[in-house]
């Protein structure tokens, strides 16, 4: 064989068989050990009005250990999006500190992300929120994202929208959703990958969401490791959004577009997840709304209504608790959906009044072992 | 379909196992012709129709070779197809362009219309290959092969398809005609090379490329420290994309049981500009030599018979790059670089009282040099490049230090294993500590990356 032709002149790294296997069972311990080793050396100790913050919304395997440590106490996880999690009020003024309140005791977990419409919750549900199995669980439907093709991810065109790695890459289809083939199978990996979500999670907490490459530009002369503090980013002390009620925002009476059920994908994707959540034996309880009817023009009220009305008939023939609370009064909402500080405090209150929500979230969580 | 995304490995996983299952089978060059057009046809199915019609003329032409006593012509018709493609499809625009600038300098109102036509991946590499089996049995060093799918499967081989190496019949088709056995050791070496290619496209290629398309981007912005490390910069980015990109398909050829020819042998060590060519883009180098060097008269033709050879192949060679003038004017430097230290290289003084590493720093400035004209977007730009850097004076290049470290990390390896020290790397701790390195680097540190090979443009 001539130079031309051998295989390593210029890379002494030539490995074996007996050598592959023996980088192999390092890197199968580093691939399994690392991020459980992580959760030892990374302090995170959620207080009772503890959410995730802003800036790790996409940090899913944090979600994944917060998940396991709501699991460890006897607790009601509340899942949802931007309104469970509290878009125009901070930590303490969320609905489940104020179900806490009035409960007296910190039975309610916030476990809200920002901008989690139906298909990014039932990603999150399904990837990562496995340490919930067998709990009883609030699960909250924001009838918002049924508001538009575009919301319902129906729109043609492709649009940006929250979570894209949480919806299904392959099936079923999203029209909204664009990326290629390489993209949607990294994102599957990801997902199935302790290793890759935990390397996510160092990017968002620790690099503003960036790659190391790409932050050392920013900072060409720092340490890149750094940033590793060990001490996660906290939320500020302002809410993300100012709050003001809807009216004081320029946002008028709306006309809604709403996609009819039969043809929503969102609210499929709602069932999917409370499918998912029930077969991992939890118990769901789910809060519908409080939607804000004022904002709605007549004709878009009378569709909302009779939409409701096909979610509370399919609650119901799923032998599923639920509660559609009353609307609140209009200065508390900061725009179509999410309540201020007040509405949140009122709407703990109305749904405490509710004896079945009352007793689901008083219960006990080891009543339910075993149960379906 | 790029090597270092998911959407490759699920691609090898399906064509893998396969080719192991069917190698002892006559379905083997099928199942092989099958997933190479699959791969290339990932980029454009239609770029299919092209590879499909210039394997069946190269093919119909060395039949017809075997068959008649006019070889020369069927040889002609098979350059004149393939460099005729080659200029369409690359070289159109150019011309166009520069005909119309032509005319219009002259006063002319005519414009040629501009062809709208898209470069088909990988065609430089393919046609090449593709030639190499007319030419070699033209010169009676090669036998007609008689099956159309066997020479359909090396003209479109998919790991060395799209950027090489350039693989030449007398290579590659015994290779699919026997039955090279794959073993346990040919699969660890594949997996190796597979390792270091990977690292150096993801982890250094593609770092580098975010600091030099920044700096490239917008050079009248940039004081001369940033413009000198990011040109630095380029030059080891195209090194570990290009190098990486052969290496990863060096490594997949070797557990598919192929061996493919080493394309660089760490041209940046290289001590004379002959030694940089002997060392960089080797199977485009040899092609050079052996099809147009060679057949022009090479070395035969007096000093400077020699000298005017070597000139037009550096030329050529540069041209072959890109349609553009940068491209020609960096093979034209080349090719003045090349004549003028031939003669230098050959005297006592050079050869002996020249320290090594000065002889090294002299060729890797000359050649970091020239990749300005090659990364530049146009002439006017690479002016403003060079000028900037000697005169736009002292600012904060702001060039990461993690980029630097690996950068020097790896030139240290190279001399390394040019040197005695390199019984370092027989150590196997050693090597398992640098591929776990590696691969975890990659896995923690790099973001998914799907940027594209640069050689993949020509």
């Amino acid at each position: 064989m001539n130079r031309e032709h051998e295989p390593f002149p210029s890379n002494a790294l030539k490995m074996s068989a007996p050598l592959w296997c023996v980088a192999g069972l390092f890197l199968l311990v580093l691939y399994f050990a690392v991020p459980r080793l992580w959760k030892g050396i990374e302090q995170f100790e959620p207080g009772p009005d503890y959410r995730i913050p802003y800036s790790l919304s996409e940090d899913y395997w944090l979600y994944h250990r917060y998940a396991g440590l709501a699991s460890q106490r006897d607790a009601i996880p509340i899942v949802g999006d931007s309104v469970i999690w509290g878009q125009y009020v901070v930590g303490d003024e969320t609905l489940s500190h104020f179900l806490n309140a009035e409960l007296g005791s910190a039975r309610c977990v916030n476990m809200g992300v920002n901008g989690t419409h139906p298909a990014a919750l039932a990603g999150l549900v399904k990837h990562y929120a496995q340490p919930l199995k067998d709990r009883r669980v609030v699960v909250h439907l924001n009838p918002l994202w049924m508001s538009s093709k575009r919301h319902d991810l129906q729109d043609e065109r492709a649009r940006r929208f929250n979570h894209p790695r949480l919806v299904p890459q392959f099936y079923p289809p999203i029209p909204s959703y664009e990326a290629t083939f390489a993209e949607r199978i990294g994102t599957v990996i990801d997902r199935e990958s302790s290793l890759l979500s935990w390397t996510a999670h160092l990017r968002v907490a620790y690099y503003r969401n960036k790659n190391i490459p790409n932050w050392t530009l920013e900072h060409p002369y720092t340490n890149p490791l750094q940033p590793i503090t060990l001490e996660l980013p906290k939320d500020g002390d302002t809410p993300p959004s100012e709050p003001i009620p809807w009216m004081k925002r320029d946002m008028g009476i709306q006309d809604f577009a709403w996609v009819p059920l039969e043809d929503s994908l969102q609210w499929g994707f709602f069932r999917e997840s409370i499918g998912v959540l029930r077969n991992r034996g939890n118990q769901v309880f789910v809060i519908l709304g409080p939607f804000n009817e004022h904002m709605l023009s007549p004709a878009s009220l009378e569709t909302y209504k009779r939409l409701r009305e096909g979610m509370e008939s399919w609650l119901r023939a799923e032998g599923l608790d639920y509660v559609a609370p009353q609307v609140l009064p209009t200065e508390l909402y900061a725009d179509a959906s999410h309540p201020l500080r007040e509405g949140y405090a009122l709407l703990a209150r109305n749904l405490l009044d509710d004896p079945t929500f009352q007793e689901f979230v008083t219960a006990p969580q080891a009543a339910l072992s075993g149960s379906p | 379909m790029l090597f270092h995304t998911w959407t490759f490995a699920v691609f090898f996983l399906v064509a893998y196992p396969v080719h192991l299952a069917l190698r002892h089978t006559r379905f083997r060059s099928h199942w092989l012709l099958l997933v190479s057009y699959v791969f290339y046809g990932a980029w454009n199915p239609l770029y299919l129709l092209l590879i499909v019609y210039s394997t069946w003329l190269d093919y119909a032409c060395v039949n017809r070779m075997a068959k008649s006593p006019r070889k020369k012509f069927w040889l002609g018709v098979s350059i004149v197809n393939n460099l005729g493609l080659l200029g369409f499809y690359k070289y159109a625009g150019f011309v166009t362009d520069n005909l119309n600038a032509l005319l219009a300098g002259l006063g002319s109102s005519f414009h040629l219309p501009a062809p709208d036509v898209l470069l088909p991946v990988g065609i430089s590499f393919y046609t090449f290959q593709s030639m190499s089996y007319t030419i070699d049995f033209y010169r009676g060093h090669i036998e007609r092969e008689p099956s159309f799918i066997r020479f359909a499967a090396f003209v479109s081989l998919f790991p060395q398809l799209v950027a090489g190496p350039i693989e030449r019949a007398s290579n590659l088709l015994p290779q699919l005609q026997r039955n090279t056995p794959i073993t346990r050791q040919a699969i660890a070496e594949g997996m190796s090379l597979f390792v270091v290619g990977l690292f150096k496209k993801v982890a250094i290629a593609d770092y580098l490329a975010v600091y030099v398309d920044k700096v490239y981007s917008d050079p009248g912005q940039h004081h001369s420290p940033a413009l000198i490390l990011a040109t630095f910069a380029f030059g080891w980015q195209i090194f570990c994309d290009f190098s990486g990109y052969t290496d990863m398909a060096r490594g997949i050829g070797r557990m598919m049981g192929f061996r493919f020819m080493l394309n660089f042998n760490n041209p940046y060590l290289a001590t004379g500009l002959g030694d940089f060519w002997a060392r960089w883009h080797i199977s485009l180098s040899t092609w050079f030599r052996d099809y147009v060097y060679i057949p022009l008269g090479g070395n035969r033709k007096g000093t400077w018979g020699t000298y005017q050879n070597m000139f037009i192949t550096m030329v050529i060679s540069g041209f072959w790059h890109g349609a553009a003038w940068t491209f020609l004017v960096w093979g034209l430097l080349h090719a003045l670089g090349r004549v003028g230290t031939r003669e230098l290289e050959r005297t006592a003084v050079y050869r002996e009282r020249v320290p090594k590493l000065v002889k090294q720093l002299m060729v890797f400035t000359f050649v970091t040099f020239t990749w300005i004209f090659f990364r530049a977007e146009d002439m006017p730009q690479a002016w403003t490049i060079i000028s900037r850097i000697f005169t736009s004076g002292w600012a904060d290049p702001q060039f990461p230090l993690l980029a630097l470290g690996l950068v020097l990390a790896l030139w240290a390896y190279q001399y390394m294993i040019e040197s005695r020290a390199k019984v370092v790397f027989d150590n196997p701790a050693v090597r398992v500590a640098g591929i776990v390195a590696m691969v975890a680097y990659v896995a923690v540190f790099s973001a998914a990356s799907d940027q594209a090979f640069i050689y993949f443009q020509f």
